[in-house]
């Protein structure tokens, strides 16, 4: 069975590659955290943010309509929140200044090239790293080892959530031939249940697995393992020896996300 | 006398709100036997293996490994006993790393990490897997992927390894391979399948599960015979 991989792309060859894995997590954090903490009313800054992540996007290589359809995901999720916020959220009638527009719109606004901005960054990192290395820079950088199994063990849930996907639209398809039309909208319902209730059960088995092997609802020190002479891993052996690549990328990036953060 | 390796006595089982799944099982399996259950989709196979390490236990009936009983208390030991091979090998492999993952099992139950890592290496080698240990298993061929489930349950040295529907989904030449590794294995082996012929190469003794109820016991040659 072919898996939809999370690092499908993380065997490329780019100059965002060949960064230093503690790098691009600290960077992405930050640009995520800047981007996220921009007031809501603000939706301006946001945008102009976007070209930054235009310019990650083309220097890494991953196909534009893979971050695409991974946004694709997240719409309608998205289109409630925003949703929900034009109908719910405050209002002071206050109109911005030559646009007409209310605070609820400009929050949707926000809430929507937020949550983009979020899958577009994440993908990004994900794609542009093996996942292992990434959990390897967690632990270099000093992160709690549980943070690290726990982003493991939601890793390895999504791959049994895409597999299931991919599992019953191919029955789907082979079942409807042709372009789907909206009159096949209860396909779609009794494909989405019937995800759900693979997915529990794949997790039951999973869980079932683990017992077997001893799992009693704490996880084994595997950091005790890494630290041992036998095993330590590459990254931390090698702190501190980062190259000036990294350096220029951790520096520049930032300053760049930050000064629109900050003026935009 | 010997201990026996598996003691099932009138073992009875139903998933909350269903009709019975396992009917008055009743089994012994010796130390060092190669042992088939074969049965149609549905038998209550799967159910059953899972009664071997406690994680499913019958409301009535006894489950008893070398003379322990299958309880609340001796679960930890139970599990250090019994190993389990999942169907798919994909349910089996979570971590990161192949080696974090054939290390779970010797970690749980308390090892060094030393000893873990000298299992690691053993369980591996034993599989043919030296040099995978860095390697996310996601990125392996089915292949590779039921050997480093095996070994992460080898890594714990189990008296017993139980596995189901080890043959399912292969081509034949992985078959063969599966065939050849399940016969030097030096533990009790337990084999669950719908497939009869690999059961028949490997096992010296067979039961026949139908409907939650052991059909027939007995030699390969007189089961086969009977059809
Ligand atoms: N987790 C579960 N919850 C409820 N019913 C189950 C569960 N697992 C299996 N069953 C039911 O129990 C019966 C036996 O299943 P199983 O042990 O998987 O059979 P086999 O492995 O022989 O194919 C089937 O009718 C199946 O639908
Ligand atoms: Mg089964």
């Amino acid at each position: 069975m072919q898996h939809a991989f999370l690092d499908r792309y993380s065997d490329l060859d780019s100059p965002l590659h060949r960064l230093d894995p503690r790098v691009k997590l600290v960077v992405f954090t930050a640009i995520l955290l800047m981007m996220v903490s921009v007031p809501r009313d603000e939706p301006l800054t946001l945008l102009l943010c976007y070209p930054g992540l235009a310019i990650l996007l083309a220097l890494s290589r991953v196909p534009v309509s893979y971050i695409l359809r991974r946004c694709l995901l997240v719409t309608p999720f998205v289109l409630m929140a925003a949703g929900v916020m034009m109908l719910t959220g405050e209002t002071n009638g206050r109109a911005v200044a030559g646009t007409g527009a209310d605070l609820r719109s400009l929050a949707a606004l926000s809430i929507v090239l937020k949550a983009f901005a979020a899958v577009i960054v994440l993908s990004l990192l994900t794609s542009t790293e093996r996942f292992h290395r990434l959990l390897e820079g967690m632990r270099a950088l000093g992160l709690p080892p549980l943070l690290g199994v726990l982003s493991a063990y939601m890793y390895r849930y999504a791959f049994i959530l895409s597999e299931e996907v991919m599992r019953t639209s191919r029955a789907r398809l082979s079942r409807t031939p042709g372009p789907l039309r909206t009159g096949r909208i209860r396909t779609y319902g009794n494909q989405a249940a019937m995800i759900f209730i693979r997915s529990w059960e794949r997790s039951q088995t999973v869980y079932n697995a683990m017992c077997s092997r001893g799992f009693t609802g704490e996880f084994p020190p595997t950091s005790d393992l890494r630290s041992s002479d036998l095993r330590s891993s590459d990254l931390r052996s090698r702190r501190g020896d980062l190259r000036s690549s990294d350096l220029v990328f951790a520096l520049i990036v930032p300053a760049t996300f930050l000064a629109v953060r900050l003026w935009g | 006398m010997n201990t026996p390796a598996v003691s099932i006595r009138d073992l009875s089982f139903a998933y909350t709100g269903q009709e019975q799944v396992l009917d008055h099982v009743d089994l012994e399996i010796q130390p060092g036997e190669r042992f088939g259950i074969i049965g149609p989709s549905g038998a209550g196979k799967s159910t059953l293996l899972l009664h071997l390490n406690g994680i499913l236990r019958g409301r009535t009936g006894k489950v008893e490994i070398g003379g322990i009983p299958v309880g609340e208390e001796s679960l930890p030991e139970i599990r250090r006993r019994v190993g389990l091979v999942f169907q798919n090998p994909d349910d089996q492999l979570f971590n990161p790393t192949v080696e974090e993952d054939v290390a779970f099992g010797p970690l749980n139950m308390g090892l060094s990490s030393e000893e873990t890592v000298g299992r690691v290496e053993k369980a591996l080698g034993a599989m043919n897997l030296e040099g995978f240990e860095k390697l996310s298993s996601h990125h392996l061929s089915l292949g590779e992927r039921k050997r480093v489930a095996l070994a992460t349950v080898l890594a714990m040295r189990p008296d017993i390894v139980a596995f189901d529907e080890p043959f399912s989904n292969l081509n034949p030449a992985m078959v063969e391979q599966v065939i050849g590794i399940v016969s030097g294995l030096k533990a009790t082996v337990i084999i669950v399948s719908q497939s009869i012929i690999p059961v028949l190469a490997v096992c010296d003794r067979i039961a026949v599960l139908n409907e939650g109820r052991i059909a027939a016991v007995g030699p390969v040659d007189v089961i086969a015979s009977t059809g």
